[in-house]
């Protein structure tokens, strides 16, 4: 065990770290102390991008690959028979700041196996972190899990040395986690959750009063959950979603399509690859809850539980809402142009100053940036709509689904085309794409 | 009535110093065009004033932009200038032209919503390519440790935007010596550790010889890196489509990543 080498040690922790979705370094800006090395920009960057497209943002590694837990969903369980290693503190720390220097990362992102007991595997982390940021005096981005079950001090005072924390939630109710991952429960799950969150809250008030003092959690704290390994409808995924936000005020809830690593027979067998697209419009939805307001409500019920196939969610919202339709560009309220399908965040708020310079037409609406191939069903421009259509909801499905019909077709063919969601492309796939969580309205971009 | 044209260095202090001289000289603003370089084929009746890049001009002519506009719209003005396009000195200077002459105080903070206006339109796109790029570059700029501890990184990149990158490392490596070298352009930034950097042109033979010599970790460090990159990859999900999409081929000559051994 301990005559392996780094490189050996660094292969199987990121291997094994790799199912965690969350690798963005977004949600605090802090500029550099003129001394040490790092700082943060609030967009987050992504530094590369790995085979499967996914972002490289964050040296993201388990402490551990040793688990005494046995989650059946997870290639670390402890039935088992993998490779397993250990870091030091001191070879993360290495790791961290060599990677950093070279600008191959943004950061670290450090999950963890569970190591003997909770607490004994929350001490290690927190060593790892306090030795990264007092004896290197790293500046940069830091993310890291609280371990459930773990003491309350040990994750407090994790906290002060973190920008972000996560706990994942795993799987989206109490009976899917009951039945996969048998040591571990909702509740320890949901503890940590809300004491980082009234941390955030305290530390928040504490700022007001004090500016300098120390920041607890400063880019907040976000979640998991897997997709497709047990039978939660759409509809009951985005509740819980919803209520993360309002009730935990989490910065972001991830959603990950499941991966049946370990061929178990008591879960979905996914012939076809991992329910990518399902993953994608769960994204989608996501981005309407956060930047469009939308309720959950509002997109699914009881009645209709998933997300339609052939249109995103915002789309299918609209044509099933055309008494609300169209809506006058140079008069409607900001939110209600928010909810026009070809329409993103980025062009409504231009749409909004624009038209104080004077009244704007199809081709401005173009030139902002609208989709108007998808738009043009839901608005009109000084009284005017761009053509004479009906407004009918089979006939417009029709017009939009031939339109997306390549984005469905990506996904169906090798069930392998996977988009990262961009704020402000509104979901339109010819555009080039951003990165979630790059704000780039923080540059010049709006 | 005759055309003049005033053609000026392809630099910002260059565009600036032409639109200061626009208003010093009182050429009619309508007529008047401003360039950064020759035209291929010179035009008949038009007159070619070839514009001395004055840096004191330049200065009076950003500060004044920058403190009628704002600190936006004036990034914006900046960063379509570092663009290759042949009309942008024309569309910056005809945006910042209509913004002084025609709107009032209170609207020339929001020169760059007019996007009805072809030339700040222009500017708009322009700015917008350029700080991609320069996000890009930000992203996947790789140093390398040479053989005495300098940081070095050599990048390509599509608009000239060194001088606007350099401060993002600067500011993240405050304690490095490094050097960021503009293979395209021919331009170092140079910084000392604890202390201001600044630009270096015409620095091509030393930069060749610097390459040669990396310090005995870097390899290591090299090596590590290609095998994260490899294994935190999910084979399930393998896209090189969208991995292409996202991190276009033209970068890939100077990342670490994708640089075989």
């Amino acid at each position: 065990m301990d005559d392996m080498t780094i490189m050996d040690k660094l292969g199987i922790l990121s291997d094994a770290a790799k199912y965690d979705v969350a690798c963005t370094s977004s949600g605090v800006e802090r500029r550099g102390n003129g001394r040490d090395m790092g700082n943060c920009l609030s967009a987050g960057i992504c530094h590369s991008f790995s085979a499967d497209g996914r972002c490289i943002s964050l040296l993201k590694i388990l402490f551990t690959n040793e688990c005494i837990f046995d989650c059946k969903y997870c290639v670390n369980r402890r039935s088992n028979d993998v490779p397993r290693a250990t870091f030091t503190p001191e070879e993360v720390c290495e790791l961290t700041m060599q990677f950093y220097r070279r600008n191959y990362i943004e950061g670290l992102f450090l999950s963890s196996g569970i190591i003997r007991s909770p607490d004994f595997t929350m001490e290690l982390i927190y060593r790892t972190l306090f030795l990264l940021r007092r004896k290197h005096r790293f500046n940069g981005y830091v993310h890291v899990k609280a371990i459930p079950g773990a003491d309350a001090r040990l994750i407090q005072m994790t906290g002060f040395l973190a920008d972000r924390m996560s706990v994942n939630l795993e799987l989206p109710t109490a009976e899917g986690l009951r039945a996969l991952a048998p040591n571990k429960h909702r509740k320890n799950i949901l503890t940590p959750m809300r004491q980082i969150q009234n941390g955030i809250a305290e530390n928040r008030d504490e700022i007001v009063l004090y500016r300098n003092a120390p920041r607890f959690v400063g880019a907040g704290q976000s979640t998991q959950m897997i997709i497709g390994a047990t039978p939660e409808s759409d509809y009951q995924i985005m509740s819980v979603a919803e209520s993360l936000y309002q009730k935990f005020e989490l910065k972001r809830v991830f959603y990950s399509a499941f991966v049946n690593v370990n061929e178990e027979s008591t879960l979905p067998a996914l012939p076809g690859g991992p329910p990518l697209l399902r993953e994608h419009r769960l994204y989608q939805a996501d981005w309407l809850l956060r930047f469009y307001g939308f309720q959950a409500g509002e997109l699914l019920d009881e009645k209709r539980p998933y997300f339609n196939v052939m249109l995103d969610p915002k789309a299918d919202w609209a044509v099933r809402h055309l008494e609300q339709f169209p809506v006058e560009i140079n008069r409607a309220s900001y939110e209600m142009i928010l909810r026009v399908p070809g329409i993103g965040v980025k062009s409504a708020q231009r749409i909004v100053k624009a038209r104080r310079m004077g009244s704007l037409d199809f081709q401005a609406l173009r030139k902002i940036g609208v989709v108007l191939k998808r738009a043009l069903y839901f608005i009109t421009c000084n009284g005017q709509m761009m053509y004479r259509t009906r407004m009918q909801e089979d006939y417009i499905v029709r017009n939009l689904t031939e339109e997306s019909g390549r984005e469905k077709l990506s996904f169906g063919q090798d069930g392998m085309t996977y988009r990262q969601m961009s704020l402000f492309d509104d979901f339109h796939f010819d555009s080039e794409p951003t990165v979630v969580d790059r704000n780039q309205a923080v540059f010049g971009q709006l | 009535m005759e055309e003049k044209i005033l053609i000026c260095e392809d630099s910002l202090e260059g565009v600036f110093t032409a639109i200061y001289e626009v208003y010093r000289r009182h050429l009619p603003r309508e007529t008047v065009r401003i360039q950064t370089g020759e035209d291929e084929n010179y035009r008949l009746f038009a007159e070619y004033i070839r514009i001395e890049t004055d840096t004191a001009r330049a200065v009076k002519v950003m500060r004044t932009l920058r403190e009628r506009f704002g600190e936006d719209t004036y990034k914006d003005l900046c960063m379509a200038l570092t663009t290759a396009d042949a009309d942008k000195a024309q569309a910056v200077y005809r945006t910042a032209a209509w913004g002084l002459d025609e709107c009032d105080t209170a609207k020339q903070g929001h020169v760059m919503d007019h996007l009805a206006d072809p030339y700040v339109h222009k500017v708009m796109q322009l700015s917008r390519r350029a700080c991609n790029e320069l996000n890009h570059l930000k992203e996947f700029l790789r140093f390398q440790e040479l053989r005495t501890g300098i940081l070095y990184a050599k990048i390509g990149p599509r608009d000239n935007i060194l001088p606007m990158l350099t401060p993002h490392f600067a500011d993240r490596l405050p304690a490095e010596d490094f050097i960021i070298y503009d293979d395209k352009r021919d331009v170092a930034a140079v910084h000392p550790a604890m202390g201001e950097w600044y630009l270096a042109s015409g620095v091509q033979e030393d930069m060749e010889k610097l390459e040669g010599g990396f310090s005995e970790k870097e390899e290591e460090y090299q090596e590590l890196f290609r095998y994260f990159c490899h294994k935190i990859s999910i084979k399930e999900r393998e896209n090189l489509e969208l991995q292409r999409n996202m991190l276009p081929i033209r970068f890939r000559k100077y990342m670490t990543e994708f640089i075989p051994e």
